[in-house]
Parts: C-alpha cells; structure tokens; sequence
C-alpha cells in the first residue's frame, strides 16, 4: 500500500530484522530469569535455551519499517495512560452504581489519521484505557475504528467521545515515528 | 519509615479492593457484555495495579520484580481481550442494539454484507 510495504526489495536496511530478534532474545532471556528470581547457572542456561526455542518455533512476521520512539515522549504517553486509566476506573464504577442496567452506551466510528500498524494498535489500546471507551472493531483496510462509549447521554457526547480518540492518536503519533506511516511530519 | 509504608500500602491495598468491588458492580448491572468488559478492563486493572502496589510496599526487593511482571502483563493483555471480546459479543449479538444511543458500525457491516 505504502512505498515502505512495497516489497522486499528494500536497500539499507539487510540486518535490521537480525538486530530485532536479537533484543526480542535478550527480552526473553530476561523475562525468564526475573520469573525465577534467581541467577543460578541452570537457571541462566535454561533460560537461554527456552529464548532461543521459542523465537524458532514462532517465527514473527518481519517488520520492513523504521521505527524511531521518542524516549521522553513515551514516558508521557504512560503518564497519560495511567491518568487516563485512574479517570476511566472513577468514572466506569460511577456508571455502574448510577445507571446500572440502563446505562446509556454508543457504538462510534472514528475515522483515523494515521497509516501504520504500529500506530493504528497504539491508538485502539489507549482508547481502551481512556474513560468511557472501549474498541471493538479495527478496519484496518479504511483505516476506521468502531468504539462502544459508556456512559453517552446524548450526541454532545458522542462528538467528545470522537475527539478522545483523536486525540489519544495524536499522543500516540507524537511519540512514535514509523516510516510505514503515510503522514510526513 | 516502617509506618508510612505500612500506612501507604494499607491506602493502595484498600482502593486497589474498593475497585475490585466497583468492577464486581459493573458486572452485576450492566446490561450486556459489553458494558460488562468497560468495567471488567478499566476498574480492575487499576484494582489489581493497586494492589500489586500496596504489597510491592510490604515484600523485599527481590519479589518486587515478579510484581513489576504482573503488572506489565496485565496492563499489556487487558485491551486485547477487551477487544477481541467486544468484538465477538458485538457479532454474535449479545449487545442489546436498540438500547443503544448510536450505532455506526451497524449500517457498516449491513453496507458489507450486501457488497459480498
């Protein structure tokens, strides 16, 4: 779709996946060790053969673009999912004991900025975690994401509802640069 | 020192549970899975982030990490279920559609099924 996705004919970059495995092989390796909470050999060796083992039997699709992360960026798009994720308890726990089984809800389309997967799942898992929103259906293809709002007293909120979710991908897009994106900043 | 930290994690153990409680309401009455997974993604999460919170406070270091783990895990899976779910529920209708306030993605996939 993109010039980035055109094929596999792609100059520059040959050892980019290699460098990818390699850090998803050092995650894993990790991973294991903090799960056992120890550094005994058997444990530091096993753990290396179980990483390697996985990232044969499950072979990830490769990833053709350039991601660049904006460190400090990120940090605040946490803040914000954090924040987002205390309002959203606050105020979903209050629709509960509200409204209960007449909870007023909304299935929204928003219509996306972005082109990216990267950014598209970005944006749908903070829409998740941001108050009264819930994604239920990616059209990747259109590029369209369908939202169940709750609670959503009328079509005043269903326009805020909307531009939450615009705007948690403009968070998202800030922090995260992938040249599979057919926007240029 | 002993007591604040005794004082912090009984605040986070005690909200990290009245949200627990919170998602247990949602549950109860809401009136379609849907709504059910708004409560069972947001108010628990934080639930069980506050409570990993408050016992972080009360453990040695070393098991700190395993609850770091928990929380990274939980925070990374619960949308995707939340979604998938959703989405499951929505195409199987179980969402009560009429209750609805607006529904946008209905006329979408009516438009799809008639394209083929």
């Amino acid at each position: 779709m993109t010039p980035a996705n055109a094929g596999p004919g792609q100059p520059r970059r040959p050892r980019r996946p290699a460098g990818r495995r390699l850090l998803a092989l050092v995650w894993l390796w990790l991973l294991w060790i903090m799960l056992w909470g120890s550094l005994r050999a058997t444990v530091v060796v096993g753990g290396l053969l179980v990483a390697v083992g996985v990232l044969t039997a499950f072979r990830m699709p490769p990833m053709r673009n350039r991601l660049t992360l904006r460190p400090l960026r990120l940090v605040r798009l946490t803040g914000h999912m954090l924040v987002d994720l205390a309002v959203s308890a606050v105020s979903v726990g209050w629709a509960a004991v509200r409204h209960g089984p007449r909870a007023p809800a909304a299935v929204i389309e928003v219509e996306l900025a972005e082109n990216s997967d990267l950014l598209i799942a970005t944006t749908a898992y903070l829409t998740t975690m941001t108050p009264g929103t819930l994604v239920l259906e990616i059209d990747r293809e259109r590029r369209l994401l369908y939202v169940h709002a709750l609670p959503v007293p009328g079509q005043d909120a269903v326009d805020a509802q909307r531009r939450a979710v615009s705007a948690a991908e403009r968070v998202a897009a800030r922090a995260i640069r992938d040249s599979e994106n057919r926007r240029t900043f | 020192m002993r007591a604040a930290l005794d004082v912090l994690s009984a605040v986070l153990l005690l909200t990290g549970a009245a949200f627990c409680v919170l998602t247990a309401v949602g549950v109860l009455r809401f009136p379609d899975p849907v709504c059910r997974l708004h409560a069972a993604a947001k108010a628990q999460t934080l639930g069980v982030l506050l409570i990993l919170g408050g016992t972080a406070c009360q453990v040695s270091a070393h098991h700190i990490v395993s609850l770091a783990l928990v929380a990274v895990f939980q925070l990374a899976t619960v949308p995707v279920v939340g979604q998938v779910v959703g989405r499951t529920a929505y195409r199987t209708g179980a969402v009560h559609r009429e209750s609805l306030v607006a529904d946008e993605l209905e006329a979408r996939l009516a438009e799809d099924e008639r394209g083929g």
